[in-house]
């Protein structure tokens, strides 16, 4: 089967450097001009086009990266990643609403917030078994949603109103139904979380990663301190999980449990197993259709969670690398002989 | 007189009602090779995990350069010198040869996880080290024209040699080589012994498990014969060859052919 | 509240004890799913939510029970509880060898390690879920009443009340069974082979397809029996059901060490109670966080449970 993601990265290796700025400006250019694609055949059933690219696709494919430090590049199962997402949108919806700070002053909190309790949760249980973890997660997921369906300061089941938008920025106003500024700024997260992740992934933590989901005890005995990459890649993942949760709180200026059930870790997973574990565009692309079609589509509308789980199971079994998998081949060698390997 | 580096004393492993190590003593001395030999299931193996740490030691004890490694942490008893190869390939086998062995290297770095995502001065000068040092290390074991390929596609012969050169990765004093031999027709054997004593050469010490006699004989200083986890004999490789014990414990047993 | 407590202490520990031999047959499901193939089973779950409704078709559109019918009484009262829960239990053990077939035979074929089989059994979660909420328009779906609760006896202060006492007797009759099946049986002994030591099993000529289907099949029938007594005690269910009682379930199990019979009954007795004393002074809503932490803890502190394995143990 034809590798897409390798004729990719055949080409960006074969490039020099300014052919890969080009490539890198034209690819941010055709991303920022999709809200002018437009037309109202995009529109789903339930919103139109500009604000679906918001939410759930620019949304997904963010949370799509952070989950996929986790899972894609260093295996380790994560079932409550929606509880970064959650704590990122409750510090946004508590401090937006009872403090003066403002969405971007809140930001660097929320990510910090999400990564302590990454921490915090992390420790104890990335020192289990894989399954184990999973298990872990999962409950955890539930656990900080039940919480906010408890806690008077959370508001209980009718969750957090009135979150303000964010300020504006160099005089750029984010007005409610502003979808397409939205839509840039979670752009500009995106394009930092994809060079973070490109950036460690080619260096010593990338190599960590990959050793521990490939044989985590040879990775060990090889030396490599197993536990702190670990523990770094699941908190990684949930910084930018919660990112994403104070954006969304501040898009959408209503929160409540229900925003934040297990559906959503799992919808998430779904994007990056359909996507291809592990090779971000992969996961970039799995995102963007499965945020995007199921709505689109209108008697898939109200089956999603059912299209997901036939999505995962349909993935694990017959493809499971999936539609774009990580690095298969072997690097191009440009300079060196290439009839040497044809034994 | 050299001194040792390795020593267990009195190592006992027991896995539920199976005793897979009884009471092992012998010392690993300074730049030698050892042979470790014994029939299939003497414990040879369980010896290295004991070593590296895969599993715990029910009673004795092992020290390495004076240090005692009970407690120690897997990653750290490679870091303090000792390295090792596994009798089932144990390869990461999506990453290229390079990468296997830069992934070893790395146990020495200094830059951390935010060094490298900005980039920092140390971490690009440590990167290009390592590089040149794991290309250095695959040429040294001859397979230096494998470096771009993927582990998993590469000839089993070869796979063979990475681990070893993966395990050198990690800038050991001592590497354990657990059948390096397994599989290989006569010539690669040749092929291999001659390796193991250029290692020996570069000022590592070897502790060697292989099921070839003659291979065993051919390069080690001295030998260690264990049968159903009980040391039976310690000497050089002719006393032991000798050994009426050594051969009532191999007679029993039909040789592998391989 | 100490004194309420104590009031109340036998009829919450028949409660909880009832609501323990539940957990004791779902934990079943997992622990030996668990035992032969080292896996979470994690589909288990929604196969006792399939049960709680096959349950409930058999009682309202077999025997065309409404909310307002009369009680059934003698005979007629035991055929219909002993159809409804042959029906669960046999529901319940063919899908789960089913969802052993669709998601997991591959995987296992291809050695495709811990991920893949657990995210492939989430998949089929997922569709089971949404396919029951789709059709009961994400509604619970309450069970019309069959027998009535009478109470058959009093023990200290406590009410025995008859649907308690009817599960607490008919699960161990069924974990008698079950006993006797693994331990007596050729198929039994094959499992149990094959939970001691896959690769010897294999050598000696066992067919690990053919025992883990059986496996399969008999956690099944244990979770389907769940099911039953599930709607029979509390007499409604939902979609969402399975997520709930499966990660206590699954507690229970890990609670007395995953992997053994043993360890899912203690296990699931223990949680049982303890679930039901604690939501006596924490009040429900704050169930599943007492679970969740004993599941954490457990972990943390005694990772092979009271019978178990290790878990944290790695080979090389
Ligand atoms: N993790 C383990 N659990 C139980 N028994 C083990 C374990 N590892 C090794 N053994 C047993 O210890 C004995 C020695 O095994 P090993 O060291 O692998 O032998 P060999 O000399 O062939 O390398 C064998 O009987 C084996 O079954
Ligand atoms: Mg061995």
């Amino acid at each position: 089967m034809i590798n897409l993601r390798d004729k990719g990265a055949e080409i960006w290796e074969r490039a020099n450097r300014p052919q890969r700025v080009l490539m890198a400006i034209s690819f941010i250019a055709m991303a920022a001009a999709l809200p002018f694609l437009g037309g109202t055949f995009l529109n789903t059933p339930i919103a139109d086009y500009q604000s679906v690219l918001v939410y759930p696709i620019a949304m997904f494919v963010l949370m799509a990266i952070g989950l996929n430090i986790v899972i894609g590049k260093s295996g380790l199962l994560d079932l409550g990643y929606v509880a970064f997402f959650a704590i990122g949108a409750y510090t946004m919806g508590l401090l937006g609403t009872r403090t003066s700070l403002n969405t971007w002053e809140i930001l660097p909190i929320g990510i910090a917030m999400a990564m302590f309790s990454g921490i915090i949760l992390g420790v104890p249980a990335l020192k289990l078994r894989g399954d184990y973890l999973a298990i872990i997660t999962l409950g955890f997921g539930e656990i900080i949603r039940i919480v906010a369906l408890n806690l008077e300061v959370l508001g209980r089941s009718g969750g957090i109103i009135g979150i303000p938008t964010p300020p504006p920025i160099f005089g750029i106003e984010y007005a409610f139904d502003s979808h397409r500024i939205y839509y840039w700024t979670l752009l500009i997260i995106i394009l930092f979380a994809i060079w973070m992740v490109r950036r460690l992934s080619v260096r010593r933590a990338g190599r960590a990663w990959e050793s521990i989901r490939q044989d985590e005890d040879a990775a060990e005995l090889m030396g490599v301190p197993t536990f702190k990459y670990k523990v770094w890649a699941f908190v990684l993942g949930a910084s930018v999980g919660g990112a994403a949760g104070v954006f969304y709180a501040s898009k959408t200026l209503f929160i409540a449990p229900d925003n934040f059930t297990l559906q959503i870790s799992i919808l998430i997973l779904a994007c990056v197993v359909f996507g291809g574990m592990g090779n971000i565009w992969g996961v970039i692309a799995g995102a963007v259709i499965l945020g995007y079609l199921p709505d689109r589509i209108r008697f898939l509308s109200d089956a999603r969670l059912l299209v997901f789980g036939l999505v995962l199971v349909i993935m694990m079994n017959l493809r499971p690398d999936g539609l774009l998998p990580r690095k298969k081949r072997e690097k191009a060698l440009p300079n060196k002989d290439s009839n040497k390997d044809k034994s | 007189m050299s001194t040792s580096i390795l020593s267990l004393k009195n190592v006992t492993m027991r896995f539920g009602g199976v005793t897979a190590l009884n009471d092992v003593t012998f010392d690993v001395k300074e730049k030698e090779i050892l042979g470790l030999i014994g029939p299939n299931g003497a414990g040879k193996t369980t010896v290295f995990n004991v070593i590296t740490g895969v599993y715990q030691i029910t009673s004795g004890s092992i020290e390495f350069q004076g240090k005692s490694l009970a407690g120690e942490k897997r990653y750290k008893i490679t870091r303090s010198g000792i390295a090792r190869t596994f009798q089932n390939i144990r390869l990461w086998g999506d990453m290229t040869a390079l990468e296997n062995v830069m992934t070893a290297t790395d146990t020495h770095k200094r830059s951390g996880l935010v060094g490298g995502l900005f980039g920092s001065p140390i971490s690009r000068k440590e990167e290009k080290r390592d590089k040149k040092r794991a290309q250095e290390l695959l040429d040294f074991i001859g397979i230096g024209e494998y470096a771009d390929r993927l582990a998993r596609n590469l000839p089993y012969g070869v796979q063979r040699r990475l681990e070893i050169a993966r395990a050198l990765g990690t800038e050991p004093k001592l590497i354990l080589l657990d059948e390096p031999a397994a599989g290989f027709n006569p010539a690669e054997k040749v092929e291999l012994a001659k390796v193991i004593r250029k290692i020996r050469d570069a000022g590592y010490t070897i502790l060697l498990i292989e099921h070839d006699m003659s291979l065993v004989m051919k390069v080690s200083d001295r030998v260690v014969v264990l049968d159903f986890g009980q040391k039976i004999a310690d000497n050089t490789p002719q006393k032991v060859q000798d050994d009426p014990r050594v051969i009532e414990a191999y007679l029993g047993v039909p040789e592998d052919a391989s | 509240m100490i004194g309420n407590f104590l009031d109340q202490f036998w009829s919450l520990t028949f409660g909880g004890l009832s609501l323990g031999f539940i957990y004791i047959l779902i934990a079943l499901g997992y622990t030996m799913v668990y035992g032969v193939l080292r896996m979470i089973n994690f589909a288990n779950s929604e196969v006792f939510m399939v049960a709680t409704f096959a349950t409930i078709i058999i009682v309202r559109d077999v025997y065309n029970f409404t909310q307002t019918s009369e009680y059934a009484t003698g005979f007629r009262l035991w055929l219909i509880l002993g159809t409804a829960l042959l029906a669960s239990m046999v529901v319940a053990g063919v899908l789960s060898v089913l969802i052993e077939i669709v998601a997991y035979r591959r995987l296992r074929r291809m050695n495709s390690g811990i991920l893949a089989p657990l995210i492939s059994a989430i998949g089929v979660s997922m569709v089971l879920a949404e396919a029951v909420r789709m059709m009961t328009d994400s509604r619970p779906v309450a069970s019309p009443r069959a027998m009535e609760k009478s109470f058959i006896g009093k023990f200290f202060d406590a009410d025995i009340r008859l649907d308690n006492t009817i599960i607490i007797f008919a699960a161990v009759i069924l974990l008698t069974l079950l006993l006797a099946f693994v331990n007596k049986t050729r198929l039994g002994k094959a499992i149990r082979a094959v939970s001691m030591n896959g690769n010897a099993a294999k050598l000696m000529g066992i067919n690990i397809d053919g025992v883990v289907s059986i496996t399969f099949l008999v956690g099944g029938l244990m979770t389907g029996a769940a099911g039953f007594f599930y709607v029979l005690k509390y007499e409604n269910t939902s979609f969402s059901i399975g997520f709930e009682l499966g990660i206590a379930a699954f507690t229970a199990a890990i609670l007395g060490g995953i992997g053994n019979i043993k360890g899912a009954f203690y296990g699931g007795l223990a949680l049982g109670l303890l679930e039901t004393y604690a939501s006596f002074f924490l009040g429900t809503q704050w169930k599943a966080v007492t679970v969740f932490v004993v599941l954490v803890l457990i972990l943390y502190t005694k990772p092979n449970g009271l019978f178990g394995e290790a878990m944290t143990q790695t080979r090389a």
